[in-house]
């Protein structure tokens, strides 16, 4: 960690101007209680938020998900937030430690930037259309469009666990049957160095026209449910166009900031995405996902995977409960 | 389509990493961070000053209390904002922090703009243009 901080000292001047700042706010805030929150309380909230925010960083890039798949159902499950502003956020949550990634990642060789950009335009598109559709399901139908968001979200996270469940252990470093024609004339090919095998890991992206269309769904549920598209990203890079795992995690981070930084502009035109409870959130994710970043070279990929594979189908469990209890009015005690 | 991008350097054995990757990552990489510390500046300001577009203590507390995005900005402006709202309230705590936010978010374009270059220079066009393509769609959702 010091030779962390010694090797990137902007990372070092983030966290010691972070924790300066929140100094400064709980010494002199100026803020009115409310009957809600008393200043210090909102200040904890805050700095609550941040750390949760670090954590959830570090563990979203070492899993290549972006962290909005921890934070909108979390979120969503267990607290009353508005739908729209936890998916706004999530947002927020699955870009930042995305963006602020691709520098070490692309530096490292570990994204791929032609992958990034082939796949980038189906997800933008999707995650356009994901957003806008989000803002009018919330305007036209209340508290049983939240029920459904919540209900559907939990169906798609065991969807998702399931994937990574299934997925085993093969899909670290997959080998390709067959390149298709589209997949040889793009030349999806690049290497790798693996650190952790002391080599250089070559591969070869297959199915290309399927992938795409794959990335059209996943930019669509990714802007509609706030997840960020993370969740999915990595699969259909790592098992359907045979991507190495360590490759798609770090190549998801990237295409994810793309494709949420068109999906973010409706909500925030929209006032959807409320900066003061947005922003510990987005400084969190910033600090975690350069410290993800650094270590991603370094673990073991299946570590993360049964890391992620616990939380999805914990969280999920409480998301489909909340939205029974919702669209059927009934109280079940779970959780 | 240069293969030279993906060529062995024998010397070490490790692949050539692309330069419109490291071009891409590297305005992104320094617009976040610079982006991050504004929002930490407006995060301060939001918090010990009053000068700001609505009261925190306000935002914070009805969100916590579940209310819709609508009842917040109804109840606090009179109307949910159509627009940049944030752009002329740069020197208000939310607005410099919504403003910071925003910037982070719109480095993904000089980013993407840089790597086209880059792609085009390489004589990628394939890649070139779709990556103008990304940069396009996403401008045009910014300007709604």
């Amino acid at each position: 960690m010091t030779a962390l901080l010694k090797r990137v000292p902007e990372l070092t001047l983030l966290i010691l101007v972070t924790i300066l700042a929140y100094t400064i706010m709980a010494a002199f805030s100026q803020m009115s209680g409310t009957e809600t929150l008393t200043p210090m309380v909102a200040w904890a909230i805050v700095i609550g938020s941040f750390v949760l925010s670090t954590i959830i960083a570090i563990v979203a890039v070492l899993g290549g998900v972006g962290g909005g798949v921890i934070f909108t159902p979390v979120m969503l499950g267990f607290t009353s937030i508005d739908t729209l502003l936890v998916r706004s956020t999530g947002l927020v949550v699955a870009m930042f430690s995305g963006l602020v990634s691709s520098g070490p990642f692309m530096r490292k060789g570990l994204a791929d930037i032609r992958i990034v950009f082939y796949c980038a335009i189906p997800i933008i598109i999707g995650a356009m259309a994901g957003s806008q559709v989000a803002i009018e399901l919330s305007e036209n139908m209340g508290e049983t469009g939240d029920a459904i968001v919540r209900l559907l979200l939990g169906g798609i996270l065991v969807f998702i666990a399931l994937m990574f469940i299934l997925g085993g252990a093969n899909t670290e470093y997959p080998k390709p049957k067959k390149i298709d024609k589209l997949s040889k004339k793009l030349k999806l090919k690049s290497g790798y160095w693996e650190e952790s095998l002391g080599k250089t890991v070559h591969y070869h992206a297959t199915r290309a026209g399927l992938g795409s269309i794959l990335f059209l769904i996943v930019g669509f549920t990714g802007g509609f449910f706030g997840l960020g598209g993370g969740w999915a990203v990595v699969p259909v890079l790592n098992l359907v166009m045979t991507v190495p795992l360590k490759v798609s995690a770090a190549s998801s981070g990237v295409l994810l900031a793309i494709g949420n930084a068109a999906a973010i502009w409706p909500y925030f035109m929209k006032g959807a995405l409320i900066a003061v409870f947005a922003a510990p959130w987005m400084i969190g994710q910033v600090i975690g996902g350069i410290l993800g970043a650094h270590i991603l070279a370094k673990v073991k990929a299946s570590f993360v995977r049964n890391m992620l594979i616990a939380l999805l189908i914990l969280t999920s469990l409480k998301l489909i409960v909340r939205g029974v209890e919702g669209l059927l009015g009934i109280d079940i005690p779970l959780l | 389509m240069k293969e030279q991008n993906h060529k062995i350097n024998h010397e070490d054995d490790r692949p050539v990493v692309p330069i419109a990757g490291i071009v891409y990552g590297d305005i992104i990489y320094w617009g976040t961070i610079t982006a991050t510390f504004i929002v930490i500046a407006g995060s301060v300001m939001t918090f010990v000053t009053d000068n700001n577009y609505i009261d925190p203590s306000y935002l914070l507390s009805s969100i916590w209390e579940g209310r819709t995005v609508e009842q917040i900005w109804t109840d606090a402006v009179g109307a949910q904002p159509n627009g940049h709202w944030y752009l002329s309230q740069l020197f208000t705590g939310n607005g410099l922090m919504a403003g910071g936010i925003a910037l982070g978010v719109f480095s993904v374009i000089p980013g993407i703009l840089g790597a086209a270059f880059m792609l085009f220079k390489e004589k990628q066009f394939l890649f070139g243009s779709l990556a103008v393509i990304a940069a396009v769609i996403i401008m045009t959702a910014i300007v709604g």
